[in-house]
Protein backbone atom coordinates (compact mmCIF):
# COMPACT_ATOMS: atom_id res chain seq x y z
CA UNK A 1 0.00 0.00 0.00
CA UNK A 2 1.01 3.28 -0.84
CA UNK A 3 2.21 5.28 1.91
CA UNK A 4 -0.49 8.33 1.23
CA UNK A 5 -3.54 5.81 0.97
CA UNK A 6 -1.91 4.56 4.33
CA UNK A 7 -2.06 8.01 6.00
CA UNK A 8 -5.70 8.18 4.58
CA UNK A 9 -7.02 5.31 6.19
CA UNK A 10 -5.36 5.80 9.41
CA UNK A 11 -7.18 9.21 9.11
CA UNK A 12 -10.44 8.11 8.65
CA UNK A 13 -9.74 5.29 11.36
CA UNK A 14 -9.37 7.85 13.86
CA UNK A 15 -12.33 9.98 12.44
CA UNK A 16 -14.56 6.67 13.07
CA UNK A 17 -13.39 6.34 16.58
CA UNK A 18 -14.18 10.06 17.17
CA UNK A 19 -17.54 9.42 15.73
CA UNK A 20 -18.29 6.58 17.74
CA UNK A 21 -17.48 8.31 20.33
CA UNK A 22 -20.07 10.68 19.59
CA UNK A 23 -22.76 8.28 19.20
CA UNK A 24 -21.70 6.53 22.29
CA UNK A 25 -22.26 9.61 24.39
CA UNK A 26 -25.71 10.65 22.18
CA UNK A 27 -26.79 6.87 23.28
CA UNK A 28 -26.00 7.60 27.08
CA UNK A 29 -28.09 10.82 26.88
CA UNK A 30 -31.01 9.00 25.34
CA UNK A 31 -30.85 6.01 27.75
CA UNK A 32 -30.43 9.06 30.55
CA UNK A 33 -33.65 10.75 29.65
CA UNK A 34 -35.75 7.67 28.93
CA UNK A 35 -34.85 7.00 32.46
CA UNK A 36 -35.89 10.17 33.58
CA UNK A 37 -38.99 10.64 31.69
CA UNK A 38 -40.05 7.10 33.02
CA UNK A 39 -39.13 8.10 36.43
CA UNK A 40 -41.42 11.25 36.37
CA UNK A 41 -43.75 9.41 34.82
CA UNK A 42 -44.21 7.34 37.65
CA UNK A 43 -43.99 9.94 40.45
CA UNK A 44 -47.11 11.62 38.56
CA UNK A 45 -49.04 8.79 38.25
CA UNK A 46 -47.99 7.80 42.18
CA UNK A 47 -49.53 11.23 42.91
CA UNK A 48 -52.55 11.36 40.91
CA UNK A 49 -53.18 8.18 42.78
CA UNK A 50 -52.27 9.36 46.36
CA UNK A 51 -54.72 12.60 45.00
CA UNK A 52 -57.45 10.15 44.31
CA UNK A 53 -57.21 8.30 46.99
CA UNK A 54 -56.98 11.87 49.45
CA UNK A 55 -60.13 12.94 47.63
CA UNK A 56 -61.83 8.94 47.65
CA UNK A 57 -61.06 8.94 51.73
CA UNK A 58 -62.76 12.30 52.67
CA UNK A 59 -65.94 11.27 51.13
CA UNK A 60 -65.32 7.88 53.53
CA UNK A 61 -64.36 9.75 56.24
CA UNK A 62 -68.38 11.60 55.99
CA UNK A 63 -69.99 8.13 56.32
CA UNK A 64 -69.42 7.15 59.76
CA UNK A 65 -70.38 3.37 59.39
CA UNK A 66 -68.35 2.52 56.31
CA UNK A 67 -64.80 2.07 57.95
CA UNK A 68 -62.46 -0.05 55.85
CA UNK A 69 -65.39 -0.13 53.00
CA UNK A 70 -62.96 2.03 50.48
CA UNK A 71 -60.40 -0.30 50.59
CA UNK A 72 -61.95 -3.54 51.08
CA UNK A 73 -64.34 -2.85 47.64
CA UNK A 74 -61.33 -1.75 45.58
CA UNK A 75 -59.42 -4.98 46.90
CA UNK A 76 -62.92 -6.87 45.68
CA UNK A 77 -63.17 -4.85 42.37
CA UNK A 78 -59.51 -5.16 41.62
CA UNK A 79 -59.58 -8.74 42.13
CA UNK A 80 -62.71 -9.44 40.07
CA UNK A 81 -61.70 -6.99 37.32
CA UNK A 82 -59.41 -9.16 36.72
CA UNK A 83 -61.14 -12.47 36.75
CA UNK A 84 -63.57 -11.42 34.45
CA UNK A 85 -62.30 -8.47 31.87
CA UNK A 86 -58.39 -8.56 32.65
CA UNK A 87 -57.63 -6.39 30.54
CA UNK A 88 -59.24 -3.69 31.74
CA UNK A 89 -56.71 -4.17 34.60
CA UNK A 90 -53.71 -2.83 32.18
CA UNK A 91 -55.12 0.99 32.89
CA UNK A 92 -54.15 2.33 36.58
CA UNK A 93 -57.16 4.78 36.02
CA UNK A 94 -59.79 2.02 36.45
CA UNK A 95 -58.92 1.57 39.62
CA UNK A 96 -59.37 5.33 40.60
CA UNK A 97 -62.54 4.88 39.30
CA UNK A 98 -63.23 2.04 42.42
CA UNK A 99 -61.71 4.20 44.97
CA UNK A 100 -64.08 7.49 44.24
CA UNK A 101 -67.06 5.50 43.53
CA UNK A 102 -68.65 6.80 46.37
CA UNK A 103 -66.98 10.70 46.09
CA UNK A 104 -70.73 12.24 45.36
CA UNK A 105 -71.18 11.49 49.40
CA UNK A 106 -69.42 14.73 49.72
CA UNK A 107 -71.65 16.27 48.71
CA UNK A 108 -74.65 14.82 50.86
CA UNK A 109 -75.47 16.68 54.01
CA UNK A 110 -74.08 14.54 57.25
CA UNK A 111 -77.84 14.41 58.68
CA UNK A 112 -79.05 12.49 55.96
CA UNK A 113 -75.96 10.58 55.28
CA UNK A 114 -75.81 9.61 59.51
CA UNK A 115 -79.65 9.33 59.73
CA UNK A 116 -79.82 6.85 62.49
CA UNK A 117 -83.05 5.73 60.96
CA UNK A 118 -84.60 5.09 57.79
CA UNK A 119 -85.00 7.97 55.26
CA UNK A 120 -87.93 9.55 54.15
CA UNK A 121 -88.61 9.72 50.33
CA UNK A 122 -87.13 13.45 50.59
CA UNK A 123 -84.31 12.46 51.83
CA UNK A 124 -83.74 9.52 49.87
CA UNK A 125 -84.17 11.10 46.51
CA UNK A 126 -81.03 13.52 47.84
CA UNK A 127 -78.82 10.36 49.23
CA UNK A 128 -79.49 8.55 45.62
CA UNK A 129 -78.27 11.53 43.85
CA UNK A 130 -74.85 10.36 44.92
CA UNK A 131 -73.41 8.80 42.11
CA UNK A 132 -74.60 11.35 39.17
CA UNK A 133 -73.14 13.91 41.63
CA UNK A 134 -70.21 12.31 42.42
CA UNK A 135 -70.11 11.78 38.66
CA UNK A 136 -70.32 15.73 37.73
CA UNK A 137 -67.46 16.22 40.77
CA UNK A 138 -65.18 14.30 38.67
CA UNK A 139 -66.05 15.71 35.70
CA UNK A 140 -62.56 18.13 35.12
CA UNK A 141 -60.50 14.99 35.96
CA UNK A 142 -60.11 13.92 32.23
CA UNK A 143 -57.79 11.41 33.04
CA UNK A 144 -60.69 8.79 34.71
CA UNK A 145 -61.79 8.58 31.41
CA UNK A 146 -64.25 5.48 31.25
CA UNK A 147 -63.51 4.99 34.73
CA UNK A 148 -65.84 7.90 35.89
CA UNK A 149 -69.00 5.81 34.64
CA UNK A 150 -67.91 3.00 37.90
CA UNK A 151 -69.07 6.45 39.82
CA UNK A 152 -72.12 7.37 37.84
CA UNK A 153 -73.28 3.70 37.54
CA UNK A 154 -72.49 1.80 40.29
CA UNK A 155 -76.04 1.63 41.37
CA UNK A 156 -77.61 0.26 38.53
CA UNK A 157 -79.13 -2.51 38.63
CA UNK A 158 -79.16 -6.00 35.80
CA UNK A 159 -83.20 -5.96 35.90
CA UNK A 160 -82.89 -1.85 35.10
CA UNK A 161 -84.41 -0.45 38.30
CA UNK A 162 -81.24 0.78 39.63
CA UNK A 163 -80.54 4.37 39.34
CA UNK A 164 -79.50 6.88 38.75
CA UNK A 165 -80.20 6.02 34.68
CA UNK A 166 -82.10 3.13 34.90
CA UNK A 167 -80.26 1.38 32.88
CA UNK A 168 -80.52 -2.11 32.00
CA UNK A 169 -77.96 -5.34 30.72
CA UNK A 170 -74.98 -4.82 28.80
CA UNK A 171 -75.96 -1.00 28.56
CA UNK A 172 -74.39 -0.78 32.40
CA UNK A 173 -70.96 -0.16 32.34
CA UNK A 174 -68.94 -3.23 32.90
CA UNK A 175 -66.68 -2.83 35.73
CA UNK A 176 -69.60 -0.46 37.43
CA UNK A 177 -71.67 -4.16 36.98
CA UNK A 178 -68.55 -5.41 38.81
CA UNK A 179 -68.34 -2.74 41.32
CA UNK A 180 -71.64 -3.06 42.46
CA UNK A 181 -71.64 -6.77 43.18
CA UNK A 182 -68.48 -6.22 45.72
CA UNK A 183 -70.07 -3.01 46.87
CA UNK A 184 -73.27 -4.80 47.97
CA UNK A 185 -71.39 -8.06 49.37
CA UNK A 186 -68.95 -5.39 51.38
CA UNK A 187 -71.88 -3.81 52.94
CA UNK A 188 -74.05 -7.28 54.10
CA UNK A 189 -70.66 -8.60 55.10
CA UNK A 190 -70.34 -5.53 57.61
CA UNK A 191 -71.96 -4.70 60.90
CA UNK A 192 -74.71 -1.74 60.53
CA UNK A 193 -76.44 0.48 63.08
CA UNK A 194 -79.98 -0.77 62.20
CA UNK A 195 -78.50 -4.40 62.04
CA UNK A 196 -75.73 -7.04 62.34
CA UNK A 197 -73.52 -8.53 59.57
CA UNK A 198 -74.53 -11.77 57.38
CA UNK A 199 -71.94 -14.66 57.75
CA UNK A 200 -69.65 -14.90 54.33
CA UNK A 201 -72.25 -17.77 53.44
CA UNK A 202 -75.58 -15.87 53.40
CA UNK A 203 -73.86 -13.35 51.28
CA UNK A 204 -73.17 -15.34 49.00
CA UNK A 205 -76.41 -16.99 48.91
CA UNK A 206 -78.11 -13.24 48.79
CA UNK A 207 -75.65 -12.16 45.89
CA UNK A 208 -76.10 -15.65 44.22
CA UNK A 209 -80.25 -15.31 44.36
CA UNK A 210 -79.96 -11.83 43.08
CA UNK A 211 -77.71 -13.23 39.98
CA UNK A 212 -80.02 -11.68 37.00
CA UNK A 213 -82.20 -9.72 38.69
CA UNK A 214 -79.89 -6.95 40.76
CA UNK A 215 -76.64 -8.42 39.23
CA UNK A 216 -75.08 -9.31 35.84
CA UNK A 217 -75.57 -13.14 35.97
CA UNK A 218 -71.79 -13.83 35.20
CA UNK A 219 -70.59 -11.11 37.15
CA UNK A 220 -72.31 -12.84 40.27
CA UNK A 221 -71.10 -15.71 39.35
CA UNK A 222 -67.33 -14.79 38.99
CA UNK A 223 -67.45 -13.08 42.50
CA UNK A 224 -69.10 -16.44 44.61
CA UNK A 225 -66.25 -18.55 42.88
CA UNK A 226 -64.29 -16.28 43.43
CA UNK A 227 -64.71 -15.90 47.42
CA UNK A 228 -64.75 -19.63 47.13
CA UNK A 229 -61.43 -20.04 45.95
CA UNK A 230 -59.83 -16.96 48.24
CA UNK A 231 -61.39 -18.49 51.30
CA UNK A 232 -59.68 -20.93 53.58
CA UNK A 233 -61.85 -23.67 54.93
CA UNK A 234 -64.28 -22.67 57.68
CA UNK A 235 -62.80 -18.95 58.03
CA UNK A 236 -65.06 -16.04 57.73
CA UNK A 237 -62.31 -14.32 56.27
CA UNK A 238 -61.48 -13.61 52.69
CA UNK A 239 -57.97 -13.26 51.26
CA UNK A 240 -58.11 -9.96 48.94
CA UNK A 241 -54.38 -9.31 48.86
CA UNK A 242 -52.74 -8.11 45.99
CA UNK B 1 -36.73 30.92 16.37
CA UNK B 2 -38.27 31.09 13.41
CA UNK B 3 -36.46 29.42 10.11
CA UNK B 4 -34.36 26.71 10.30
CA UNK B 5 -30.87 27.52 11.04
CA UNK B 6 -28.99 27.20 7.99
CA UNK B 7 -25.77 25.38 7.64
CA UNK B 8 -23.29 24.72 4.87
CA UNK B 9 -20.67 22.12 5.14
CA UNK B 10 -17.83 21.84 2.77
CA UNK B 11 -15.97 18.97 2.06
CA UNK B 12 -13.76 16.69 -0.42
CA UNK B 13 -15.14 13.49 1.50
CA UNK B 14 -18.47 12.63 1.00
CA UNK B 15 -18.59 10.04 3.99
CA UNK B 16 -17.33 13.38 6.33
CA UNK B 17 -20.45 15.46 4.73
CA UNK B 18 -22.97 12.79 5.04
CA UNK B 19 -21.94 11.99 9.02
CA UNK B 20 -22.09 15.66 9.77
CA UNK B 21 -25.60 16.36 7.82
CA UNK B 22 -27.04 13.43 9.32
CA UNK B 23 -26.02 14.45 13.44
CA UNK B 24 -26.68 18.25 12.29
CA UNK B 25 -30.28 17.23 11.22
CA UNK B 26 -30.98 15.67 14.36
CA UNK B 27 -30.48 19.24 15.94
CA UNK B 28 -33.00 20.88 13.34
CA UNK B 29 -30.39 22.32 11.25
CA UNK B 30 -31.13 22.63 7.77
CA UNK B 31 -28.04 21.59 5.76
CA UNK B 32 -26.60 21.90 2.83
CA UNK B 33 -23.39 20.70 1.47
CA UNK B 34 -20.56 21.07 -1.46
CA UNK B 35 -17.74 19.00 -2.20
CA UNK B 36 -15.53 22.01 -3.33
CA UNK B 37 -14.78 25.66 -3.06
CA UNK B 38 -16.00 27.00 -6.21
CA UNK B 39 -19.59 25.35 -5.44
CA UNK B 40 -19.64 26.29 -2.39
CA UNK B 41 -19.26 30.08 -3.33
CA UNK B 42 -21.87 29.65 -5.43
CA UNK B 43 -24.48 28.74 -2.85
CA UNK B 44 -23.29 31.34 -0.21
CA UNK B 45 -23.90 33.93 -3.63
CA UNK B 46 -27.35 32.33 -3.98
CA UNK B 47 -28.90 31.84 -0.54
CA UNK B 48 -26.42 33.04 1.87
CA UNK B 49 -26.10 30.23 5.55
CA UNK B 50 -26.07 31.31 8.57
CA UNK B 51 -22.87 29.36 9.39
CA UNK B 52 -20.34 27.35 7.19
CA UNK B 53 -17.99 24.69 7.92
CA UNK B 54 -15.11 24.38 5.50
CA UNK B 55 -12.85 21.71 4.89
CA UNK B 56 -9.47 23.56 4.36
CA UNK B 57 -7.38 20.53 2.32
CA UNK B 58 -9.44 20.26 -1.12
CA UNK B 59 -8.59 19.53 -4.65
CA UNK B 60 -9.13 22.51 -6.44
CA UNK B 61 -9.70 26.00 -4.05
CA UNK B 62 -8.64 25.53 -0.68
CA UNK B 63 -10.84 26.29 2.17
CA UNK B 64 -8.10 29.22 3.39
CA UNK B 65 -8.74 30.44 -0.02
CA UNK B 66 -12.69 30.33 0.74
CA UNK B 67 -12.60 32.02 3.52
CA UNK B 68 -10.39 34.55 2.05
CA UNK B 69 -12.31 35.36 -0.68
CA UNK B 70 -15.48 35.84 1.57
CA UNK B 71 -14.06 37.90 3.82
CA UNK B 72 -12.85 40.32 1.28
CA UNK B 73 -16.21 40.50 -0.09
CA UNK B 74 -19.01 43.07 1.30
CA UNK B 75 -21.83 41.07 2.11
CA UNK B 76 -20.12 37.98 3.90
CA UNK B 77 -17.49 39.70 5.73
CA UNK B 78 -19.43 38.96 8.80
CA UNK B 79 -20.69 34.68 8.40
CA UNK B 80 -19.52 32.84 10.52
CA UNK B 81 -17.34 29.99 9.41
CA UNK B 82 -15.68 27.00 10.98
CA UNK B 83 -12.48 25.60 9.81
CA UNK B 84 -11.78 21.85 9.54
CA UNK B 85 -8.25 20.37 8.68
CA UNK B 86 -6.50 17.53 9.15
CA UNK B 87 -3.55 19.17 10.28
CA UNK B 88 -2.95 21.43 13.40
CA UNK B 89 0.18 23.25 13.95
CA UNK B 90 0.56 26.68 14.94
CA UNK B 91 0.88 27.71 11.74
CA UNK B 92 -2.17 26.47 10.40
CA UNK B 93 -4.20 27.99 13.11
CA UNK B 94 -2.41 31.16 12.38
CA UNK B 95 -2.90 30.57 8.57
CA UNK B 96 -6.87 29.88 9.69
CA UNK B 97 -6.87 32.63 11.84
CA UNK B 98 -5.52 35.03 9.26
CA UNK B 99 -7.66 34.27 6.58
CA UNK B 100 -10.64 34.77 8.96
CA UNK B 101 -12.11 31.79 10.06
CA UNK B 102 -14.21 32.40 13.70
CA UNK B 103 -12.89 29.06 14.77
CA UNK B 104 -10.39 26.17 13.92
CA UNK B 105 -11.07 22.31 14.52
CA UNK B 106 -8.63 19.77 13.96
CA UNK B 107 -9.65 16.34 11.97
CA UNK B 108 -10.75 14.26 13.67
CA UNK B 109 -13.20 15.85 15.06
CA UNK B 110 -16.73 15.47 17.11
CA UNK B 111 -19.51 16.11 15.13
CA UNK B 112 -21.07 16.62 18.58
CA UNK B 113 -18.15 19.83 19.22
CA UNK B 114 -18.89 21.11 16.21
CA UNK B 115 -22.37 21.45 17.24
CA UNK B 116 -21.51 23.34 20.00
CA UNK B 117 -19.54 25.47 18.36
CA UNK B 118 -21.73 26.49 15.94
CA UNK B 119 -24.23 26.90 18.44
CA UNK B 120 -21.87 29.67 19.75
CA UNK B 121 -21.17 31.47 16.47
CA UNK B 122 -25.22 31.59 16.22
CA UNK B 123 -25.35 33.02 19.67
CA UNK B 124 -22.85 35.59 19.18
CA UNK B 125 -24.22 36.54 15.66
CA UNK B 126 -25.36 40.00 16.08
Amino acid sequence: MNPDKAAELEQMRRQLQVFANDLRHIVGEERRLREETEMAFRELQQAYQDMVRTLAVSAEMKDQYTSGHLDRTYQFALALTRRVAPELTQEPTLGFGYLLHDVGKVLIPDSILNKPGPLDDDEWEIMASHPLRGFELVKPLRLLGDAALVIRSHHERWDGRGYPDGLAGEEIYLPARIFTVCDTFDAMTTDRPYRKALSIDDALHEIDRHAGTQFDPDVAREFVALCEERRPVNTEELAFVR
Amino acid sequence: MGDARRVLIVDDDPIILDIVTTVLDLEDFSVTTAEDGETALELVAKEPPDVMVLDVMMPGMSGLEVCAKLRSSEEHARLPIVLLTARDTDEDRRAGMDAGADYYLSKPFSPLELIDIIEELLSVKP
